[in-house]
């Protein structure tokens, strides 16, 4: 029998089983009790399922590698049952913000609102930076907005707003796109939503009673993941102080192209997968360091990427899956992330 | 007295060089590597890292538009210190210089360089630069190791 390393893997993760539980069941047991005490909320969510798909990434050139990834996601979307009741992509369509990676991507995205699949979309930085979100607002609208589905507030917001790293540089628009197009860009500077929609966000909230489900949207981490590579949104503690007046936030981001999760107050955050590459972890402690994926083999094209699908229950639990090709989610994992 | 003086210094000195290096028969360059000299050979060994990092970032080493850096930001989980290593993918004991081919031929669907060129000693330059001071860990093969820390800038002098 040919012992893989992946085997070796799941042994040491069998071993490591008894404290996976130990640290993990603290944040969660919490949350069984804020459901009791939310029992008269029972009305008010219809429980439903909702996909999140990102970070496709996609070039120009024809049939490339990130194409056949993000196909293969859009068809097991298409195949999915029950239907999620909408997908929401989370950034990075595009790589280097083309017209014609747009294009590409949004081909792929009509395929799902023509099977009756609603699609919500976030700009990402590679979206972006090319044409200043031209392309982009051209093609899908506001980079904000906010819409309540079976009960629950969903917001959508646009992270990745940098200060100009390009004018005093004299970068043209291309130079601006290639530097930015580096996670590790040291000219960039750290982004965030910016002023303006911070008092969007102040007033769509406003008149929202605290124990509204809310879930948020962004491209970036809303905490201080690794702002290094922009693991982070400047005005994160702007955003968390205006959403702090509700019982519970689930806070869902794209960018990092990992499994991450992390809980700030009133908050729970998670990451989602990639459908492009997965990025490695960076060089900082995890808060929650068994809620992680394996390293993937470079070789194999459908390993270390993939998309979740999530499912809001009546208490407003959430249960965020990942879906992927290659045995990428540790067993206890593989259940769903609680949210 | 004076003898004693000495003495209780020459024993100062070697116990702060034990607790400085692990061994204590560590022989140190002899002139003429003056301050400046070693100054010179270290901007030497920096422009190459510095080369290296650009190649690092270059989609013309492969033919995807991809490059190093999109798998390994600050060349993370290149874990140069684990090499050689047997590498499944490889199929046989690998050198970190394999591995790096290995990348451009596969994930990046370029050409191997040869193993001995400018090209090649510099990504490999960058890649260990980015784990210095990292324990050599031969044979490694079971974890991936992010690269020091970064605050700002490329991440070496």
């Amino acid at each position: 029998m040919k012992i893989t390393r992946r085997d070796l893997f799941k042994v040491s993760a069998t071993a490591g089983m008894a404290a996976f539980t130990a640290s993990a069941l603290s944040p969660f047991t919490g949350l069984v009790s804020v459901a009791e005490a939310k029992s008269s909320k029972r009305s008010k969510i219809q429980p439903f399922n909702f996909v999140v798909v990102g970070d496709a990434h996609l070039y120009e050139m024809p049939n490339h590698r990130f194409d056949k990834t993000f196909e293969r996601s859009i068809q097991d979307i298409l195949n999915m049952n029950p239907k999620p009741d909408f997908v929401l992509f989370i950034g990075d369509l595009a790589q280097f913000g083309k017209v014609k990676e747009l294009e590409k991507g949004k081909k792929f995205l009509d395929k799902l609102e023509r099977a009756g699949i609603p699609v919500k979309i976030i700009p990402g930085e590679h979206d972006w930076y090319l044409d200043m979100g031209k392309t982009w607002k051209q093609m899908f609208g506001k980079p904000f907005w906010s819409f309540d589905h079976k009960g629950v507030h969903f917001i959508g917001m646009n992270s990745i707003l940098v200060e100009d790293y390009w004018t005093a540089r004299n970068m043209t628009p291309w130079e601006r796109m290639l530097a930015i197009a580096e996670l590790e860009c040291h000219v960039c500077g750290l982004w965030g939503v910016g002023e303006r929609q911070l008092e969007w966000l102040e007033k769509d909230v406003k008149n929202l009673s605290p124990d509204t489900p809310i879930v948020i949207f962004t491209h970036s981490p809303l905490w201080d993941y690794y702002p290094r590579w922009n693991f982070q949104t400047k005005d994160a503690p702007q955003i968390r102080q205006i959403l702090s007046k509700f019982e519970k936030v689930i806070a869902i981001h794209g960018h990092v192209h990992q499994v991450v999760y992390n809980r700030t107050g009133n908050m729970v955050h998670i990451g989602n997968l990639a459908t492009a590459w997965p990025w490695p972890y960076p060089p900082v402690e995890l808060p929650y360091p068994k809620i992680r994926m394996f390293r993937a083999d470079p070789g194999d094209i459908f390993d270390g990427v993939g998309f979740a699908s999530t499912r809001i229950d009546e208490y407003f639990d959430g249960l965020m899956k990942f879906h992927t090709w290659a045995d990428l989610i540790p067993d206890e994992l593989k259940g769903g992330v609680p949210l | 007295m004076k003898l004693l003086k000495v003495g209780f210094l020459l024993g100062a000195g070697v116990v702060a060089g034990l607790s400085f290096n692990f061994f204590s028969n560590i022989a140190e360059a002899r002139k003429p590597f003056t301050e400046e000299d070693l100054k010179l050979m270290n901007e030497e060994l920096m422009a190459l890292v510095k080369k290296g990092d650009e190649l690092w970032h270059d989609p013309k080493l492969g033919k995807n538009g991809l490059t190093c850096a999109n798998c390994h930001p600050d060349a993370a989980n290149a874990n140069p210190h684990t090499f050689p290593k047997f590498q499944d993918n490889v199929g046989k004991v690998a050198t970190l210089r394999e591995m790096i081919n290995w990348c451009i031929k596969r994930p990046l669907e370029g050409k191997e360089l040869p193993e001995d060129s400018e090209e090649m000693k510099a990504l490999e330059a960058y890649a260990i630069y980015m784990y210095r001071g990292f324990t050599l860990r031969p044979g490694d093969n079971t974890r991936e190791y992010p690269p020091v820390k970064v605050k700002s800038g490329p991440g070496y002098p």
